[in-house]
């Protein structure tokens, strides 16, 4: 499976340690794009490129980062988070 | 095609044919000036449409009806409705080649003129009505519109409908929301807009649920209404109907007493939920940029959706010289012009260029100098500074003629004492390419007003004249050469 998420700053996307994400699955179909939040665990090892999902990130302004991540699904977290809107969904993926 | 104007012998206002009652007869009409184009081979929803569509809209082309798109028999997709000035005019009944300032004038005639809606028991969005579980947004021809974009904008060419719950003021706007998954959409309202503040000031601190509905391909009319800048309390749908000429039929949303146009082809009702967020953004609007505004949005449960048998949907393929460029400049553009009123300028007319992505506006005074300059300043910097360069002309210059506008800018403005800057916190629009990621945030900015007048004390006598064909030569002169000017073999 291939999924995409966007980044606020690229050096937030990690490896050695897991990050709650908005993540987007790329299956084609009517349902590309849909959305929902997983905790995962990310890493660029060839084993994990070559054996888990696939993450690709885009950056603030929706440029692609070329290199995608391996991306193991940790935990799935829902469809939405919790707070106000207009709140920093970023702050509260953080908090997580 | 040219879509600038072309001269007119007869006045342009006893040309005003009808206004369209509905999308699909203003694609008919449009069809009649030459200003729509059919595709009728199968277009990929994922970028396909959307790169076509901006390709076309760079090229000021035509509007582009969709009708075979991939997952999506039946659907159709109506793109880029008001995106030039020739429909701009069609959508008030004016003559496709109308020019602009005659367009300006039949929009403000219209828009003193509020016709109040009437409301009906049908609508024809109810052939397919999809509610609660079954819900899901993706049964919508939906485009992925630009590569990089957060998710698939489904409102872009919409009317949002949302209500205040105390005065019971109904505001319609058009604001992007886009698919978060299958019953949720994530959207921006700036958040100072209309809708921004009655749900952040009467739904969020009581922890309620706010009404909303989606609507797409209703009347131009009411699209139009719904674009223009309108002050809090003013009935957008009493607008359209001014608009149109004739009252806007409107119907009752079947989950709450929202009211929208009944000739729509698509509505989604739900609500803003006052405590559950998801991924907004970020996306290419109307700046002609995708600046990087994502992850501080809004998110709408969708509970209902109801359409057409075989639903036309409606798009704005945003980004430079889009259908928000057209209609700011229009609604908007009127919009500063009473604001500059109420404010005591002697403003004689305001066009907001469509190349200026709704951050140029170019002011015209019937005295000007460097107070009214200031007052024009103060005026646009208020709730919401949209427009961070603003030009304040003599009224001897066409205000819509870019020409001369840059021509009086390049000459007129001193460069020393002619530019007045004010700095804005918490109104700047968090679009503008120019601040930074963390202006954003703060919603700060600065608004720049170029005085582009020459000082109102100089002696008339001694102010430069202009060295042109109007202003150099006496009138007769001037008569003779016309009439004579084929005879010149010119």
């Amino acid at each position: 499976m291939e999924y995409q998420t966007h980044a606020r700053h690229m050096n937030d996307i990690q490896e050695n340690k897991t990050l709650a994400l908005t993540i987007r699955d790329l299956s084609p179909g009517k349902h590309k794009y849909t959305a929902r939040v997983a905790r995962v665990q990310l890493s660029r090892s060839l084993e994990a490129l070559a054996k888990w999902d696939k993450l690709w990130v885009h950056s603030v302004v929706g440029i692609k980062d070329p290199q995608p991540w391996g991306m193991k699904i940790v935990e799935e977290l829902g469809i939405t988070v919790p707070g106000k809107p207009y709140s920093d969904i970023y702050e509260v993926l953080a908090k997580m | 095609m040219n879509h600038t104007a072309v001269e007119e012998k007869i006045p342009v206002e006893k040309q005003a044919g009808e206004v369209a009652k509905d999308q699909r007869s203003f694609i008919e009409t449009l069809r009649r000036t030459g200003d729509v184009v059919t595709v009728d081979r199968e277009v990929h929803w994922d970028l396909e449409l959307g790169a076509i569509s901006r390709r076309a809209t760079e090229m000021d082309g035509p509007a582009i009806v969709f009708k075979n798109i991939t997952d999506y028999p039946g659907q159709s997709i109506f793109v880029n409705p008001i995106s030039t000035w020739r429909r701009a005019a069609v959508t008030l009944g004016l003559p496709a080649h109308a020019k602009i300032s005659e367009i300006y004038a039949e929009y403000i005639r219209k828009d003193t003129n509020a016709i109040p809606p009437v409301e009906v028991k049908d609508a024809v969005c109810r052939d397919v009505i999809v509610r609660g579980k079954d819900v899901d947004v993706t049964n919508l021809a939906t485009p992925m519109i630009h590569a990089g974009d957060g998710g698939r904008y489904l409102g872009t060419w919409c009317i949002v409908v949302s209500k205040d719950p105390d005065t019971g003021w109904m505001n319609w706007g058009t604001y992007r929301f886009m698919i978060h998954n299958t019953q949720y959409l994530s959207g921006w309202p700036f958040p100072p807009s209309h809708c921004g503040t009655i749900l952040q000031q009467k739904y969020v601190p009581q922890n309620k649920p706010m009404p909303l509905a989606i609507i797409m391909g209703a009347d131009q009319s009411s699209h139009l209404a719904a674009t223009s800048t309108t002050r809090i309390g003013r009935d957008e749908a009493s607008l359209a109907g001014g608009l149109a000429g004739r009252p806007i039929e409107i119907a009752r949303c079947l989950d709450s007493d929202l009211t929208f146009p009944a000739c729509a082809e698509v509505v989604l009702e739900g609500e803003i939920l006052p405590d559950q967020i998801a991924h907004e953004g970020p996306y290419g609007e109307y700046p002609g940029y995708r600046s990087g505004e994502m992850g501080a949005g809004i998110l709408m449960k969708v509970n209902t959706i109801a359409h057409r048998k075989n639903p036309t949907l409606s798009m704005d393929c945003t980004g430079f010289k889009d259908c928000s460029s057209i209609v700011a400049a229009l609604g908007g553009g009127v919009g500063i012009q009473r604001t500059l009123e109420r404010a005591g300028v002697p403003v004689t007319g305001v066009y907001v260029p469509s190349e200026g992505a709704v951050h140029l506006c170019v002011v015209g005074v019937s005295k000007g100098g460097r107070e009214v300059t200031e007052k024009v300043l103060h005026a646009l910097t208020g709730r919401r500074t949209y427009m961070t360069k603003i030009l304040v002309c003599d009224d001897d210059i066409d205000i819509f003629n870019l020409n001369e506008v840059i021509h009086a800018w390049a000459t007129r403005c001193h460069s020393e004492r002619g530019i007045i800057i004010k700095h804005v916190e918490g109104s700047a629009q968090a679009l503008t390419p120019a601040y930074s990621q963390e202006e954003r945030a703060r919603r700060a900015g600065a608004s720049a007003a170029f005085d582009v007048t020459f000082p109102p004390e100089w002696d008339r006598l001694e102010t430069p004249v202009r060295a042109t064909f109007d202003k150099m030569f006496p009138e007769e002169v001037q008569k003779k050469v016309l009439d004579n000017w084929k005879s010149y073999g010119l």
